[in-house]
């Protein structure tokens, strides 16, 4: 499994919205069951899209002004971003072919 | 000490009960509540603080940045790192297994306290059975705690129904965990009339709602170890896998040529008696007080637990827990063992070959700290399913005549009589039960052998089997799902075993 990788409110701009490779964000929250249960899909999905997409999560309690800006409303999301651009945003619990389905947008 | 063991070494302060969240404290932060926090403040960017309350002098910080590991607070023991001296409050702390784990945590240097108020000595008495290894009265046994074992249990007799003496020792107290074993566990019992279910089910239902109350009020970051039950799923005829209360994201429901992931959601329940709806009613409850108020909880499903040992519970006659054979509150394995002594056909229900989760007792207790040890996150409800292993309960029996003849030259028979339960004798069962050996490094140490071998020990001791024959009568069970009371017929003889005594196996 590769490394976790965690977005936060400091490191939002640089690795989300200014990266070279496209960015799928899970915005999550430890209360959140849909949320925990998702992430050895995208465990999975980090090393299977290594180099093409970045996976990455953020939690919204602990990081509220991206939330809000980024306009979350329930719980998951996940935002596709490209070149700080959104190319697509689901919200709800989504499975493993769901989610590469979102991926191969822009892979 | 290895690594493997601190299976909680990179949790953090945001996990911690010793510390107090301060800051923007609304875990809320989408939908609506957003909105509402975005219209109060211009700076929504307020993270979630935290205070040590154990170290004041941390001020208030980010509590993502301190792991256990790091934490001075945090030391290594056994089962995982745990909070220096630890307050560990028991509900239920006179149960079999409430008294073992205190004097197991006692032994670990946790700062145990508990309340009971004896409904189990009393039910017990109500239906005419005892327990056939003499318990002492709660005085003794904290006396006899302090002087054989130097553990100091800070006891109180208070019904957990009784929520204004419950608060009041809670706020005492303060408990950075609190393990809730306070219910009527008898599923015959909530089935002999309506006055029965209606006690069980107001006693656990509504006795674990007032805490969830309680704990929002005065202990919010405090754990909750809550104990289910296997039984709250029952087998599923369509033989899917028994997942631990939540489906994973990769369980798809397939429907109209379209699919969605189930991730997340809790998986549908199927009790099989009054007393087991009670467990499932609870479960709602507390999933609800962590999705309300951000309470931590685990929901244990406990497979059925055997033994009688620990070694606590063994240092001495006082230490005793109970054990309890009678058709009510008896257990499969510790029934068939007592039946095996004194020479009663061990009686399997109906086909016998209803597979079922089992853990022994010592095991179970090692869970129980694991668990303890690693908090679960703000809001999180997790759930874990609490066996060792699954088998038929006639190759359990059939274990238990093996043994019986084999090490203690008894002479077992095994009969099948009429199940008196509406279960499925025969059936698909695929129980996961993962999540204690994955994210808590949970090992069984016991196996069932062992555990029996220890049981007959105990159990042929002429003072316990004379206990056992004197409530001979209220083994085979007269406690029918349909509401008849009636002795079940036996249908089948199966085996007569008699082997000759030889040497001991099981201990070496
Ligand atoms: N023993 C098992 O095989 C098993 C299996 C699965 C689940 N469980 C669950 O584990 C828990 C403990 O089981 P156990 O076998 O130790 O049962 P137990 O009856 O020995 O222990 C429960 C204790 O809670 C106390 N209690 C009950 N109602 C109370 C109240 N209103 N106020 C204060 N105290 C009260 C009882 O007096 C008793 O001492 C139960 O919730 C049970 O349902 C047990």
């Amino acid at each position: 499994m590769p490394p976790e990788l965690k977005f936060t409110s400091a490191n939002f701009q640089t690795e989300v919205i200014g990266s070279d490779v496209p960015v799928m964000v899970d915005f999550w929250a430890s209360w959140c069951l849909p949320c925990k249960a998702i992430e050895p899909i995208l465990s999975e999905l980090a090393e299977d899209y290594k180099g093409k997409v970045k996976i990455g999560k953020i939690n919204v309690d602990q990081n509220r002004k991206i939330a809000s800006q980024c306009g979350i409303q329930g719980l998951p999301t996940f935002i596709l971003f490209s070149s700080g651009r959104v190319i697509d945003r689901r919200t709800g619990s989504q499975s493993k072919s769901q989610l590469k389905e979102m991926l191969n947008r822009v892979s | 000490m290895s690594a493997y063991s601190m299976h909680n070494q990179d949790k953090t302060c945001w996990n911690c009960p010793a510390i107090d969240l301060a800051g923007m404290v609304d875990f809320r932060a989408c939908g609506q509540s957003l909105q509402i926090s975005k219209a109060r403040s211009d700076d929504s960017d307020t993270y979630i603080l935290a205070r040590c309350k154990r170290n004041p002098g941390l001020g208030v910080y980010d509590p993502t940045t301190i792991t256990f590991a790091e934490c001075p607070e945090w030391i290594e023991r056994p089962y995982g790192y745990l909070l220096r001296d630890m307050r560990v409050m028991i509900l239920g702390i006179d149960g079999y297994l409430g008294w073992t784990l205190a004097l197991w945590l006692g032994n670990l240097g946790i700062k145990v306290s508990g309340i009971d108020n004896y409904n189990r000595r009393n039910w017990v008495k109500e239906r005419g059975a005892h327990t056939v290894v003499p318990i002492s009265r709660m005085s003794e046994r904290l006396h006899a705690a302090t002087s054989v074992l130097g553990i100091d249990i800070n006891f109180r007799e208070i019904d957990i129904m009784d929520r204004a003496r419950l608060a009041e020792f809670i706020d005492e107290v303060k408990p950075e965990a609190i393990v809730h074993y306070a219910e009527c566990p008898s599923a015959p019992y909530s089935m002999i009339d309506a006055e029965h279910a209606i006690l069980v089910q107001e006693n656990n239902v509504l006795g674990t709602l007032g805490l969830l109350f309680i704990m929002r009020d005065l202990v919010p970051e405090t754990s909750l170890i809550k104990l289910g039950t296997m039984g709250e799923y029952g087998t599923p005829l369509t033989g899917r896998p028994i997942f631990e209360g939540i489906f994973p994201a990769d369980a798809i429901l397939k429907w109209d040529n379209r699919e969605w992931s189930l991730g997340g959601e809790l998986t549908p329940r199927d009790p099989v008696s009054f007393y087991h709806v009670s467990k499932v009613q609870d479960t709602f409850n507390v999933y609800e007080s962590c999705k309300y108020w951000w309470l931590r909880s685990y929901d244990v499903m406990q497979g059925v637990i055997y033994g009688i040992h620990t070694d606590q519970v063994a240092a001495d006659e006082r230490l005793r827990t109970r054990f309890d054979i009678d058709e009510w509150f008896g257990t499969v394995i510790n029934r068939f063992v007592a039946q095996a002594v004194i020479g009663f056909p061990l009686s399997i229900y109906g086909a016998g070959e209803q597979l079922r989760g089992f853990i022994a007792l010592e095991d179970a207790m090692q869970c129980m700290v694991r668990l303890i040890a690693s908090p679960p996150d703000p809001g999180q409800y997790g759930v874990v399913n609490q066996m060792s292993g699954y088998c038929s309960i006639r190759s359990l029996a059939e274990t238990v005549a093996e043994i019986g003849s084999q090490e203690f030259g008894l002479t077992v028979r095994i009969q099948r009589v009429e199940n008196p339960r509406v279960e499925a004798d025969i059936h698909p069962f695929e129980p996961i039960y993962d999540n204690l050996p994955k994210e808590f490094a949970f090992q069984p140490k016991v196996s069932p052998e062992m555990e029996i071998y220890r049981m007959f020990e105990l159990l042929t001791q002429p003072s316990i089997k004379q206990r056992i024959e004197e409530k001979k009568h209220l083994i085979l069970p007269r406690t029918w799902w349909s509401g008849q009371k009636k002795p079940v017929e036996t249908l089948e003889v199966i085996d007569e075993v008699e082997y000759a005594p030889r040497a001991k196996v099981y201990l070496s």
